[in-house]
């Protein structure tokens, strides 16, 4: 059973509602799906219409809702025919007596939707003519009725409906042209509007589209009935182009050749003069609408019959004077046209636009729309004219500037249009000063009179908002005023206008008074009234923001650089003008000298100001201070700002109250010092897109790094091929080894020594010392005075001896209790470029040049272990670093450094690429080691590297320090002193010391030290000069005496050994080398050299000379000695060593060989 | 969601070709194409919604500010495009996004119409190109810019002619021009005369009931209407009377006769076989009836004063007048009428504009005379203008001092009529202190003549009341005492509503002057009060709020101020008929402001020849 989908069910008038309502806003989908759509729903549609008892209103709803789908509702063409029969139907019944009008209008819409339905389907099948065929020849009898009475308006839509298919298929009914003429003749009623305006139509068609040249216009040669469409339809469509069937404004073009075949049927151009001349009558009995359609069809044929424009001119002159808006876009319509004809009557119609615009309150309804639309027209109207004639400029400057005062009670809208037309005539006049110039030859004689009127008018026309100065910032005033400024300003150079991409190098701003004007007008303002700040900022954006004007907009700045900061006053207000002070910050091009001054002086002011109350404002004004640094080391080069800038922050970093501000101005100033002007700016941008656009307040985004991302371990394990960190100083030994001592290590923590220990009784735990009352203080203090008492009896140079030790040991710290002494290793930090580019893969850009191609790295950490015993090894940070250049590079950068340096002078190079490093070690044992150097630090893509570095070798001559002196010696009895010391450990660290039980106090009074020394001895084979100068060069802080004359000479002289004891070895027995005892006690060994010396042979006795004798104290941290006495002779040198720490004589050896014989 | 909308499908065909002929003539090589799309009514009032959030108000900023962004309305910088707006159809579906413009919005009452004029791809494109430049804004040389496109498309002005009219019709609020007749106080428009005159008694009123709203086109394509109303008694007769308005006014998008009051009078009345058309002369489309009755020719002068008084020595007071001539020609057949404008050399009078059926006066030298061929019903025959050599007839000063924050104290010192002798006569008078922003407490004072009537926001002294004209003699009138008002309370201004929103106030640095740093005051007070001051829109003159002043009206009967006139003796009809030609006049003040001397006050340059 395949039978057809059963109609629709009929709908109800309130369903019916619903269906157009749903069709209407597209919810179509659930009529759709019940088959209520396409030429079923129409052909329900239409038998509702026919329907009795549905209302008139009703029907005409549904007329249009047909009208208004009908693209998707007219799919066959049946219903189209279907369409057509209704309306016959329709048409013919007569008119129910007591409705009459609402039936006519009824009709009315019957007819106006099924042409409009035919019309959109527009394309007709050879076969579709004849339904085509139907509704025209339908319409056709409406029509051919003139001066019928009762239904004139009927007829009137009949012809709108052939006049609208004959704008769809143009030439439709130019075959019966005659007729249509006919009729228009005899019309006599109202309607007669429509039979023009389709005879209009009908020609218009004839003429431009010339599709029937054969058609006589005034004798009819067809009769009307039955109507056929043109044979020249079927042509066309044969060609299957319909696309001419569009009624556009393109009329131009077929007008061309419209006219050339004209000319040559002679008598058609007669027939169609004589047409055109009886619609020309015509205008003055059409409404507005009318009229205006009326133009559009009748000024393309006048054109083609090449009538004279003065015909039309008197026929639509009157037009604007009218009060009519359309008609007068009617008339400048036609005055567009024909420019040419109507030359010299432009001061005219602008005079009138100007009369328009000023309709104040009379206009329609009071709305200001036709008065702006006026003043559109005149603007369009002068650029159109000015465009074909230059000349016409002044004369349009002269009478406009005039009549275009803003009045009072304009709209704000129409002023500010107003005040665009002001803005066009100051370019005007000063353009047309500038053809002045240039006709005088190129002598700059300006027209100073046009110019001074150029401010005037700016002057006068801002007058009207002159609220704007005080009213708040968002005030419209205020909107409309500075769009004025800006129109004034750009005004001379237009977007569009390429050849003047780079205006600044032409045209020098101050150079026009206008520029001067506003200037002024903004600085005085500005300055009186706070509120106007975000204007000139977001105005400045504005420019900056612009390819083309930016200029202006830095001009700007720099003009507030130079007239406005100086007249600031310093007080708080000063606050308010930092969104100003922020974008001249920003600005390279302008110096910012003057704005750190300023700020430098506000920023005493803040801190003269600050209170109590004033904590909050400090805190804000002084962050935007720094915000404001923060651009200008984004924006400008180091260079530039360095002196004032670090001034600045080195103050705010001093003396500002606010804790948060000094943080911030330290690490601005940190960061201003060590890091030059490219990777300063790239690290201050991060998290900024926009390089115009500042934060508001101060440096947060800073700290809103993107999320740290790790580097790749596999990478860092290279990383100390490319990052290097080396001592500062070579070793001198440099193949290093350790004595290991096991048992020493074990309890370093505790006793490294057993000599070492506390005074107190070793049950005692240590906690409770640490908690103990100060009772317990009191009798440590009691222990320490009565163990400063000499325990035993000793002669007096023994006495006099631990006297000395005593007050030596007592300044020593004792690191367990205090810190301890420190040794410093300096040591230097660099990186290799290419290296850490290819390793961590950075990408530099390629185009920039010098040290900006370098990569860098940020808060860079390096860390220290050791397992030597040298305590806890301070972490070492470093804020910035650039790489060191690859060789080839490193002449170009040299070249230029000059902008980039910070600290600009030639040493500086060294500097920018390696960073200084110092390691402080507080060695609990003087002892070789090793230390293990860890390092994180922060590419410029901000991923992090951390790894291992090279270690770090320790020797022995890195504990070496100079003794201790206590505070109360005085300056000059420093060397005596030390000599003093020196004779006294020499002596207690002898063999037979009589110190050995004796032990000696720290530092603090909580430990003690026993001496227990031991000594030794080393030939040095090497000539006496070599051996002064490795003293000098290596030793020479420690010597602390200088015996035997011939040494003195020597060293004396060389001004490097200062301030010893210097003692002529015969005069003194106290410095006599060979000390009794020493010699004594050393006389094993000695004995055993001497036999050495003595194999060796005798002449090295002969010529061995005594020259003299360093004495050298060595202090080993935490509180050990080395003591050398070194005797020199000429080839020879004897050194004898003491020391209280035995195991370091171990590596004392080595460095006697590499210090003296290497 | 739109209550009523109308296509045009005509218009929207040559739209669709148009685009077509665009996209075939362009090919692939332009950037912008023209899609011929049109959207649902639901898409456009979605977008319509969308434009009014993007843009802070209905109609926009208007100005680029820093608000505006790139592709929007106020990007282009000009005033007008609060009037003609760009809408952007965004299909989420297909990814698409369809520009649309010119859109024409026209604000009445509750109701926002909305019309999509028909223009060419290549002006769409070109406004496109306009709102997306990168630039800092247009200026005026530019090749693309606003007024040669707006000077191009007529279709734009129609439109706007349309919206207007029908706002109109929707809102109820047909008015005819008031024509005074001496028997009658007025007379009534089109209909009274034709029903009148052809005996139909009565007509019901112009349709007042807010008729849910209804849309339009124009010289084109679909138009749209849509409101934001609440959907009050949006009955189907209102939609339909709406309906068959636009289908008679253009049946196929195209205006063809906007005067409501000729269609309705079809409408209502069609035509009988009484109307027989003149047997001479062409009737024209404008004039479907002809009077038949009774004959006479009433002429009405209206004048409408604004003033602008300063008292001041360095501000020049501004006064300007500007009149209209109405008529009502109860004329049988279609005759010619004409008559001399007398008075016009005394003051200076610009003619601004007249009804499309007058004959435009030779102008050059003093003779100026119109000729019109009159409609039926009353109709405004023409406009002018007198900017100079008025004599204002309310002349003084006002001045407002606050003696403390709370407390002022003003004098009023009046003269009345001075220099005007009769037949003028004053019907009322009255003056109104205005203080939108401060509630008035209480007036003391008492005036020289008159009497007062405070109410929460203004003080009226009422001069001279209705009833008690003056004629022939001037008056002086003083009046001083103090006020007081409710202390001000400062209040954040909303966010919305206002033009350009409020800035966003983040810093507080305005608020660091102490009162002890101003020693007025009343420019501490000023200060004070101008941080809550809202933006006006560009269709205000200023910002009324930020000032002090008061505000005249009165009425003035019997003769106008700039002299203009009519002599009755003068009139004459073509062909000659005997009609009694009446002649009324009366002044009305529009924007009669006293600016209080002690305060500030907007000026406005005058034009110096």
């Amino acid at each position: 059973m395949t039978t057809p989908p059963p109609p629709p069910k009929p709908l109800s008038s309130q369903e019916w509602e619903t269906l157009i309502e749903d069709y209407n806003h597209g919810r179509l989908h659930r009529w759709t799906t019940y088959d209520y759509a396409g030429p079923p729903l129409v052909d329900l549609a239409l038998s509702s219409i026919l329907r009795k008892d549905f209302s008139l209103h009703l029907k005409q709803r549904l007329l249009i809702f047909l009208e208004e789908h009908s693209i998707s509702l007219f799919t066959s063409p049946a219903s189209l025919l279907r369409l057509l029969e209704t309306l016959r139907l329709v048409i013919q019944s007569p008119n129910p007596n007591d409705a009459v009008s609402l039936s006519f209008s009824f009709k009315e819409q019957f007819l106006i939707s099924t042409t409009s339905i035919f019309i959109v389907h527009g394309t007709f099948a050879t076969a579709d003519f004849e339904t085509l065929e139907g509704l025209v020849e339908l319409l056709l009898t409406i029509v051919n009725r003139p001066n019928h009475g009762i239904d004139r308006q009927t007829r009137a839509v009949a012809c709108e409906c052939l006049r609208e298919l004959e704008l769809a298929f143009p030439c439709l009914l130019s075959e019966i042209a005659a007729h249509i003429w006919g009729l228009c003749q005899s019309e006599r009623t109202h309607a007669a509007q429509s039979y023009v305006l389709l005879l209009a139509a009908v020609i218009h068609s004839i003429v431009v589209y010339d599709k029937a040249p054969n058609v006589s216009i005034l004798n009819a040669s067809t009769p009307l009935f039955p109507f056929n469409v043109p044979r020249i339809f079927f042509e066309n469509d044969k060609d299957g182009d319909d696309s001419d069937d569009i009624v556009g404004d393109d009329d131009e073009k077929n007008v061309s050749s419209a006219s050339s075949n004209l000319k040559e049927t002679n008598v058609r151009y007669k027939e169609l003069r004589r047409v055109i001349s009886f619609l020309l009558e015509w205008p003055q009995y059409l409404t507005c609408g009318g009229v205006l359609e009326f133009m559009r069809m009748t000024m393309p044929v006048a054109n083609a019959l090449e009538l004279q424009a003065s015909l039309l001119k008197v026929q639509f002159s009157g037009l604007i004077y009218t009060f009519d808006p359309l008609l007068c876009h009617a008339y400048l319509g036609m005055y567009l046209r024909l420019l040419d004809s109507f030359d010299g009557q432009e001061m005219e119609i602008a005079n009138r636009l100007v009369l328009q615009s000023k309709e104040l309150y009379l206009s329609y309804q009071n709305n200001v729309v036709f008065q702006l639309l006026s003043v559109h027209w005149l603007l369009g109207l002068i650029q159109l004219v000015i465009g074909r004639d230059v000349t016409k400029r002044k004369s349009f400057a002269d009478v406009m500037s005039l009549s275009f005062y803003p009045a009072i009670f304009d709209p704000l809208a129409l002023k500010s249009l107003k005040l665009d037309l002001a803005a066009y005539c100051s370019v005007l006049l000063d353009d047309f000063g500038t053809l002045k110039r240039y006709a005088n030859g190129g002598t700059m004689t300006v027209e100073v009179g046009s110019e001074v009127s150029v401010v005037k008018l700016l002057e006068d026309g801002l007058m009207c908002v002159s609220g704007f100065k005080w009213l708040p910032p968002w005030s419209t005033e205020t909107a409309v005023a500075f769009r004025t400024f800006h129109k004034f300003l750009v005004g001379t150079s237009s977007h569009s206008d390429l050849n003047e991409s780079d205006s600044s190098s032409k045209r020098s701003p101050m150079e026009l008074p206008i520029f001067c004007a506003i200037q002024g007008m903004l600085i005085e303002s500005t300055l009186k009234f706070q509120g106007l700040v975000p204007l000139i900022v977001s105005f400045v954006d504005r420019l900056l923001g612009c390819y083309k004007h930016r200029w202006l907009g830095e001009w700007l700045l720099e003009t507030f650089n130079e007239s406005f900061i100086p007249k600031l006053n310093i007080d708080y207000k000063l606050g308010s003008y930092f969104p100003i002070l922020e974008r001249i910050s920003a600005n390279e091009r302008v110096s910012p000298t003057g704005l750190l001054e300023l700020l430098a002086n506000y920023m005493v002011v803040l801190i003269k100001k600050h209170g109590p109350d004033t904590g909050l404002k400090s805190w804000c004004q002084g962050s935007k201070i720094l915000g404001i640094c923060r651009t200008m080391m984004i924006h400008h080069h180091s260079s530039s700002l360095f002196l004032g800038l670090s001034r600045l922050l080195a103050f705010a970093c001093l003396y500002f109250p606010d804790l948060e501000v000094r943080d911030h101005a330290r690490t601005y100033l940190r960061m201003l010092v060590c890091i030059p002007g490219k990777k300063l700016r790239d690290l201050l941008n991060i998290g900024e897109q926009l390089p115009g656009i500042s934060p508001s307040t101060n440096s947060s985004s800073f700290f809103n790094l993107q999320s740290p991302r790790y580097h790749d371990p596999k990478k860092s394990r290279n990383i100390s091929s490319y990052i290097h960190l080396e001592r500062t100083v070579p070793l001198l030994v440099r193949q290093s080894w350790s004595l290991s001592l096991p048992v020493l290590r074990l309890d370093d923590d505790k006793q490294s020594l057993e000599s070492f220990k506390d005074n107190k009784t070793t049950g005692e735990p240590k906690e409770l010392d640490r908690s103990s009352s100060s009772i317990e203080i009191v009798s440590d203090i009691n222990r320490i005075s009565q163990l400063q008492e000499p325990l035993r009896v000793m002669d007096s140079k023994v006495s006099e001896m631990v006297g000395i030790l005593r007050k030596h040991f007592a300044s020593i710290p004792d690191f367990r209790h205090f810190p301890g002494l420190k040794i410093k290793i300096p040591c230097v930090l660099s990186f290799d470029s290419e290296l850490f580019n290819h390793s961590v893969g950075t990408s530099i850009p390629s185009d920039s040049c010098g040290i900006d191609s370098l990569p860098a790295i940020y808060a860079t950490v390096l860390k220290f272990s050791s397992s030597a015993p040298y305590g806890n090894i301070p972490s070492y940070h470093i804020p910035f670093l650039l790489g060191q250049p690859v060789k080839k590079d490193y002449s170009f950068s040299e070249t230029n450094s000059l902008d980039i340096v910070p600290v600009g002078n030639g040493s500086a190079e060294d500097k920018r690429f390696k960073a200084h490093v110092m390691i402080e070690l507080e060695p609990r044992e003087p002892q070789p080691g090793v230390i293990n150097v860890h390092i994180q630090t922060n590419a410029d893509n901000s991923e992090i590297i951390q790894g291992q570095l090279h270690s770090i070798k320790v020797g022995i001559e890195d504990m070496f320090l100079k003794a201790i002196v206590p505070e109360d010696v005085p300056t000059e009895a420093v060397p005596n002193y030390c000599l003093d010391l020196f004779n006294a450990l020499w002596e207690a660290c002898g063999t037979s010391s009589s110190t050995g039980r004796e032990t000696f106090v720290l530092k603090g009074g909580k430990g003690v030290a026993a001496i227990s020394g031991t000594q030794s001895v080393k030939l040095l084979e090497v000539p006496f000069m070599s051996l002064i100068q490795a003293v000098q060069r290596c030793l020479a802080p420690f010597v602390v005496s200088v015996t035997g004359e011939p040494l003195i000479n020597i060293v004396k002289g060389g001004e490097i050994i200062r301030e010893v004891v210097w003692k002529d070895s015969d005069s003194d027995s106290l410095s006599e080398a060979p000390n009794p005892d020493a010699r004594l006690d050393g006389g094993p060994l000695y004995i055993q050299y001497m036999d050495d010396e003595n194999e060796k042979g005798p002449h090295l006795q002969i010529s061995k000379r005594d020259m003299g004798c360093f004495l050298i104290l060595i202090f080993l941290p935490p509180r050990f000695h080395l003591l050398f006495k070194m005797e020199v002779c000429d080839v020879s040198t004897l050194v004898r060593v003491r020391t209280d720490h035995w195991p370091c004589l171990a590596y004392v050896d080595e460095l006697l060989e590499a210090l003296f014989i290497e | 969601m739109p209550l009523r909308s109308s296509r045009f499908p005509v218009v929207e065909r040559r739209w669709r070709l148009a685009c077509d002929k665009e996209s075939q003539s362009a090919g692939a090589t332009d950037s912008l194409k023209v899609v011929p799309y049109l959207p649902t009514d639901s898409e456009l009032a979605a977008a319509f919604i969308d434009r009014k959030k993007r843009e802070g108000s209905v109609r926009g900023f208007g100005i680029r500010t820093s608000h505006s962004v790139k592709g929007s309305d106020s990007w282009v910088d000009d005033p007008i495009t609060r009037h003609i707006i760009s809408l952007n159809i965004d299909k989420e579906e297909q990814g698409e996004s369809h520009f649309i413009w010119p859109v024409i919005l026209h604000v009445k009452g509750p109701f926002y119409l909305l019309a999509l004029p028909l223009v060419e791809p290549h002006h769409l494109k070109t406004y496109a190109r306009m709102c997306n430049r990168s630039d800092c804004g247009n200026t005026i040389g530019e090749d693309e810019n606003l007024s040669s496109l707006l000077l191009d498309l007529p279709s734009i002005t129609g439109a706007f002619m349309v919206v207007h009219t029908i706002g109109d019709i929707v809102t109820g609020d047909i008015t005819e021009p008031e024509v005074v007749a001496s028997a009658s106080p007025s007379v009534g428009g089109l209909l009274d005369s034709l029903t009148g005159s052809i005996g139909i008694s009565g007509r019901a009123k112009p349709v007042a009931t807010p008729i849910a709203a209804s849309a339009t086109s124009s010289t084109s394509v679909s138009g749209t209407l849509a409101s934001d109303a609440p959907k009050i008694g949006s009955r189907s007769l209102d939609k339909d009377a709406l309906q068959s308005f636009i289908s008679s006014a253009m049946p196929f998008g195209t205006p063809m006769d906007l005067s409501y009051s000729n269609i309705s009078a079809m409408k209502m009345n069609g035509f009988s076989s009484v109307d027989v058309p003149s047997a001479d002369s062409k009737q024209p489309a404008w004039k479907p009836y002809l009077y038949r009755g009774k004959q006479r020719i009433l002429f009405t002068i209206h004048e409408t004063v604004h003033v602008a008084m300063y008292d001041r020595d360095e501000i020049p007071d501004s006064i300007t007048a500007s009149g209209q001539v109405n008529c009502r020609a109860e004329l049988e057949g279609l005759p010619d009428v004409s008559f001399p404008l007398t008075g016009l050399g005394s003051a200076h009078v610009e003619l601004l504009s007249f009804h499309p059926c007058a004959q435009v006066p030779e102008h050059g030298g003093d003779k100026h005379a119109v000729t019109f061929s009159p409609p039926l019903g009353n109709f405004l025959l023409m406009r002018y203008q007198v900017s100079d050599g008025i004599r204002p007839p309310v002349k003084g000063f006002y001045q407002l001092s606050m003696v403390s924050e709370n407390e002022g104290a003003f004098l009023f010192k009046l003269r009345l009529m001075e220099g005007y002798k009769t037949p003028l006569s004053l019907e009322f008078c009255t003056v109104t202190m205005l203080f939108p922003r401060r509630m008035v407490v209480s007036c003391d004072g008492t005036p020289s003549i008159g009497t007062v009537f405070s109410t929460e926001r203004s003080v009226e002294w009422r001069i001279i009341t209705s009833g008690r004209g003056v004629s022939g003699k001037s008056i002086e009138a003083t009046f001083s005492g103090t006020l007081k008002f409710v202390p001000w309370q400062t209040k954040k201004p909303p966010s919305s509503g206002s033009v350009f929103g409020s800035i966003d106030d983040e810093d507080s640095d305005f608020e660091t002057d102490s009162p002890n740093n101003i020693v007025n005051v009343e420019d501490f007070l000023a200060e004070k009060m101008s941080k809550d001051l809202q933006a006006v829109d560009l269709e205000e003159p200023f910002c009324w709020q930020a000032y002090s002043y008061a505000k005249v009206s009165f009425k003035m009967v019997g003769s106008t101020l700039s002299g203009m006139s009519i002599d009755p003796k003068s009139v004459s009809i073509f062909p000659a008929v005997k009609a009694p030609v009446e002649l009324s006049a009366q002044v009305t003040s529009g924007e009669y402001i006293l600016w209080n001397t002690l305060g500030k006050c907007p000026v406005a340059a005058t034009r110096k020849a």
